[in-house]
């Protein structure tokens, strides 16, 4: 598998007050990566640090090419925390958000080909029904799926998430996730995901990175599951994630290869 | 009598070139609001004063000796913003009375205010000349060319400025550009409506516009409608009643404004 994104020794912090510390990993084509970590950790920086939107120390480098040179940003679909709505009314349809993910083209005209794309990633994301309404009108969860539409537009190869359920109804969750785990299983895209909702994402997830102000875990599922002595280390959040994987809707997520759930059959 | 008005040459050029200029604030306002920048076209138009004094000190012409200097204000807000991570409203304060001390020393210097600069603080809309006439329209055409060229990387820089980003588009860059386009418009618009009433030319008619549209593109131009009606009608008015046109306009805008907000709540109480 190729590497799609590589981190060496990113450091970023405010004045005597650092945030992350020497962080280093590589991430491969078709991984599907739930970073965890206490609030404050520093996962939400690290998101905006190999996305270029803030900048520290250390090397980036994204399909090869050093962060400052790459220019293939179509690749990439980011879904932010908040949703971008300000307090001033900006009449925009959902069309027309979901249409700001194609950047190839800078100017008024829509090409048809960008037409079918916008309709595409409304069609996977539900959100055709809405396309015509204004942005600001529809709920946090519908204005969430719309952002979601916008991100897979651009048919990208990696996307990356910063806890995009918070908004989410338990039914609009499990479809959210339902459809990461297609287009992760299906159509091989990478995806890069803050969550704290181990439980329903768990199922899907096939590396976990723990992020606590430095890369404090890196690895399969298995390995954090299954690993005691990790558990120990990263104290009472991981067991409570560990936990809630192997609890979740009163079964194993990793099914019957889980020999943490079946060591005394 | 809408005739006679009309028949008058510096009526039909201080029309055209109010338009012209109106239209461009429209458009330009639109953006700043969505940036959160509205209130940069008063930061500027202080700045103007210190144009406007160095002209007058000089005996050169105001709009040329003002364009350089309000472009530079412009770009000094922006660095305020971007490398001391300023707030809008606080980096425009700043350069704002700093341009307000300064012209008001020149003015001093200078020998105190007199006429022209009087007629500069509340427009003169009819003692505009062919070529500020044709300046207004390069301008017009600057901005509809970039509009047209860059119209989604404007709106996406507006809506979500991180996920502009993340697209590749160079936000600083758009947000440069609209600002030093600002200061040309700005600098032009103070024969129009004067100093003082700038910054309501460039809020006025998009927050109108912003109340009764559905569509991002139905905002530009019913924001441009809404400002060229208030030109004309305020020109017509101030003509009618012996009143500043500079203040008419104003006043035409706000009536615009108050009636879409009227529109805007019988629309929602019709929707329920």
């Amino acid at each position: 598998m190729s590497v799609i994104l590589k981190a060496q020794e990113v450091c970023f912090g405010y004045t005597r007050l650092p945030v992350l510390e020497n962080v280093s990993f590589e991430i491969e084509s078709g991984d599907y990566i739930g970073i965890i970590g206490p609030n404050g950790g520093g996962k939400t920086t690290l998101l905006k640090l190999i996305l270029g939107l803030e900048k520290g120390h250390g090397k980036i480098t994204w399909f090869g090419a050093p962060i400052a040179q790459f220019k293939e940003w179509h690749k990439i679909g980011y879904l932010a925390q908040k949703s971008p709505v300000s307090q001033t009314r900006f009449p925009v349809s959902a069309e027309e958000v979901v249409l700001m993910g194609l950047a190839e083209h800078h100017g008024s005209r829509v090409t048809i080909q960008e037409l079918k794309q916008v309709q595409e990633a409304m069609q996977q994301t539900n959100t055709r029904e809405y396309a015509g309404r204004i942005f600001q009108d529809l709920s946090i969860g519908q204005q969430q799926r719309v952002l979601l539409a916008r991100a897979l537009v651009s048919r990208p190869q990696i996307l990356i998430l910063d806890e995009p359920s918070t908004a989410l109804d338990a039914s609009s969750r499990e479809m959210f996730f339902g459809l990461l785990g297609t287009l992760n299983k299906k159509h091989g895209v990478t995806i890069l995901l803050i969550t704290h909702d181990t439980g329903e994402v768990g199922k899907h997830i096939s590396k976990f990175m723990y992020i606590d102000k430095r890369l404090v875990f890196f690895g399969t599922k298995e390995e954090f599951c299954h690993s005691a002595e990790v558990a120990k280390q990263l104290g009472v959040f991981a067991q409570h994630t560990i936990d809630h994987l192997h609890n979740h809707h009163g079964h194993c997520p990793l099914g019957e290869t889980c020999t943490e759930c079946h060591h005394d059959e | 009598m809408m005739s006679e008005f009309l028949s008058y040459g510096f009526v039909q050029k201080g029309l055209v070139a109010g338009s012209l200029v109106a239209a461009s604030c429209a458009l330009l306002g639109v953006f700043l609001i969505l940036k959160r920048l509205s209130l940069i076209g008063d930061g500027m138009s202080h700045v103007c004063l210190t144009g406007v004094a160095l002209a007058l000190l000089t005996s050169a012409n105001p709009v040329y000796v003002s364009i350089p200097v309000v472009m530079v204000s412009s770009l000094g807000i922006m660095k305020l913003m971007q490398k001391i991570r300023l707030n809008g409203d606080a980096a425009i304060g700043i350069v704002s009375a700093a341009g307000l001390s300064v012209g008001l020393v020149i003015t001093a210097l200078a020998g105190g205010f007199n006429t022209d600069l009087l007629s500069f603080l509340f427009g003169s809309i009819l003692t505009v000349s062919w070529i500020e006439a044709a300046l207004c329209g390069i301008l017009l055409a600057v901005i509809l060319v970039l509009l047209r060229c860059f119209y989604r990387d404007l709106t996406s820089a507006c809506f979500d400025e991180p996920f502009a980003k993340t697209r590749g588009i160079s936000v600083q860059t758009v947000q440069t550009v609209l600002v030093i386009i600002t200061s040309v418009a700005v600098v032009l618009a103070f024969k129009v409506v004067g100093i003082f009433l700038i910054s309501a030319l460039l809020i006025i008619p998009p927050i109108s516009a912003l109340l009764v549209s559905r569509t991002f593109k139905q905002v530009l131009w019913k924001s441009v409608l809404f400002s060229v009606v208030s030109v004309w009608a305020g020109v017509f008015v101030s003509f009618l009643l012996d009143i500043p046109s500079g203040a008419a306009i104003i006043l035409i805008n706000l009536l615009v404004l108050v009636s879409c907000f009227s529109w805007m709540k019988l629309g929602n109480t019709h929707d329920r």
